[in-house]
């Protein structure tokens, strides 16, 4: 048995262990995203292997923290924002387009008329396998999202997740299905000054067991400046 | 062993969920309750250097940047941190590692017994594996540490061991069987 190994799990090993080079590493990085049976056996190895690595704890040194805190969170973090979200490139999208109209149109057939903040912002997951233009109505105190790549995973939904700066996140509502989905927002998240966050995971049928994010969150974006309708 | 209940499992897959969501004071929290966990882990692999707290750094704006798919990994929260941690710290020194003599390191790794130094951390190491460990072949023990702790490749390992490629990929292949097996006892 020894000398007859189950290959596929000693590459997994090989894998995670970082044995493996060049073009081996290439084929089985490709092969951990399309086949979930060789990815579970990585998982598995990784997790044998972080053993090793569970050690008594060293405190690192204090001036780390705010190193990292730094590193993350630079003294303007949103004004590079609508440059990185690439929206006005998204926008030009016909969907996108066609969402936007319906929500400037139904702001204006808001009764009583009154002009209100409308706010736009992208989230994307890091692959860019994963988009939706988010539109929020302040009139209305709604968000209108709307796919334009990616979805949840058969048998999975969506769920959108908002928060103030640093306020706790919760639920703004289930994305079940459909291209686009109009949500009202809670009344903690419509009452947010300043930068709102929004975030989507995906999530069983009926939403997060949690109450939070008990799915991969495909992407949050900050929209910075957020006011109450006058 | 993990130092606190602030290291419960659903405490800290609590504030990985939230940092996917992007809440700051949740990643503040996350990095008080597990930086002296992850910090161990690049002492562990760079030794107690100014690089072993940048690798630690690395780790944290990879998991503020990768929290999202932590769920889709399947690791309990540890695991996840660990790992991630792991492979940041093992980059760093085999970046380092290329502008080095190849000299440097075969002492370290021919050497009969570890320092005391290893030793202690040897001693600490938690788990199933290190009782596995220590049932294989000293030499099978000593090529999975080499790979997992310290980064070195299959040509390494059968330089710093004085065996052919082949022989050096057969012990640790049975190695890993084996560990596979103990542990799943």
């Amino acid at each position: 048995m020894i000398d007859n190994p189950d290959t596929d799990d000693m590459l997994a090993a090989e894998y995670a262990i970082g044995l493996l080079e060049d073009a081996a590493l290439d084929e089985a990085r490709e092969r951990a995203m399309s086949d979930p049976v060789f990815a579970a056996r990585i998982i598995e190895w990784e997790a044998r292997l972080s053993q090793m690595a569970d050690l008594k704890p060293v405190n690192p040194p204090a001036a780390a923290k705010a190193a990292v805190i730094r590193r993350l969170f630079p003294q303007a973090p949103h004004l590079s924002f609508w440059k990185r979200a690439g929206l006005w490139q998204t926008l030009t999208g016909t969907g996108v387009a066609a969402l936007l109209l319906l929500a400037i149109t139904s702001w204006q057939a808001g009764v009583p008329q009154r002009t209100g903040p409308l706010y736009t912002a992208e989230i994307t997951s890091q692959t860019g396998d994963f988009r939706v233009v988010a539109v929020v109505d302040k009139t209305r105190n709604e968000v209108i999202l709307t796919r334009t790549a990616g979805a949840a995973p058969a048998g999975r939904i969506l769920q959108v997740w908002a928060h103030g700066p640093d306020e706790p996140a919760q639920s703004v509502g289930l994305w079940p299905e459909g291209e686009s989905v109009r949500l009202p927002l809670p009344p903690e998240i419509a009452a947010v000054q300043g930068t709102l966050t929004l975030g989507v995971s995906e999530e069983p049928p009926g939403g997060s067991p949690t109450g939070l994010p008990s799915g991969r969150v495909f992407g949050t974006v900050g929209i910075p400046n957020v006011l109450d309708a006058i | 062993m993990t130092g606190g209940k602030t290291l419960t499992p659903e405490y800290v897959e609590a504030m990985i969920a939230k940092c996917a969501l992007g809440d700051r004071s949740a990643f503040e929290a996350l990095y008080e309750a597990t930086s002296a966990k992850l910090f161990a882990v690049c002492v562990r692999v760079l030794g107690k250097t100014p690089i072993a707290e940048d690798a630690m750094q690395d780790a944290y704006i990879k998991i503020w940047n990768n929290a999202g798919r932590y769920r889709v990994t399947g690791h309990s929260p540890m695991t996840w941190l660990i790992t991630v941690t792991r492979n940041t710290a093992i980059d760093r020194l085999r970046a380092q590692r290329s502008h080095k003599d190849l000299a440097d390191y075969h002492d370290v790794l021919a050497a009969p017994g570890a320092t005391p130094e290893q030793a202690a951390i040897a001693a600490s190491e938690a788990g199933r594996l290190a009782e596995c460990i220590s049932t294989l072949p000293q030499d099978r023990a000593t090529a999975i540490k080499g790979a997992y702790l310290e980064g070195y490749s299959y040509s390494d390992l059968a330089d710093a061991a004085g065996v052919p490629l082949n022989t050096m990929r057969t012990w640790l292949r049975r190695g890993l069987i084996a560990l596979r097996e103990c542990m799943s006892q």
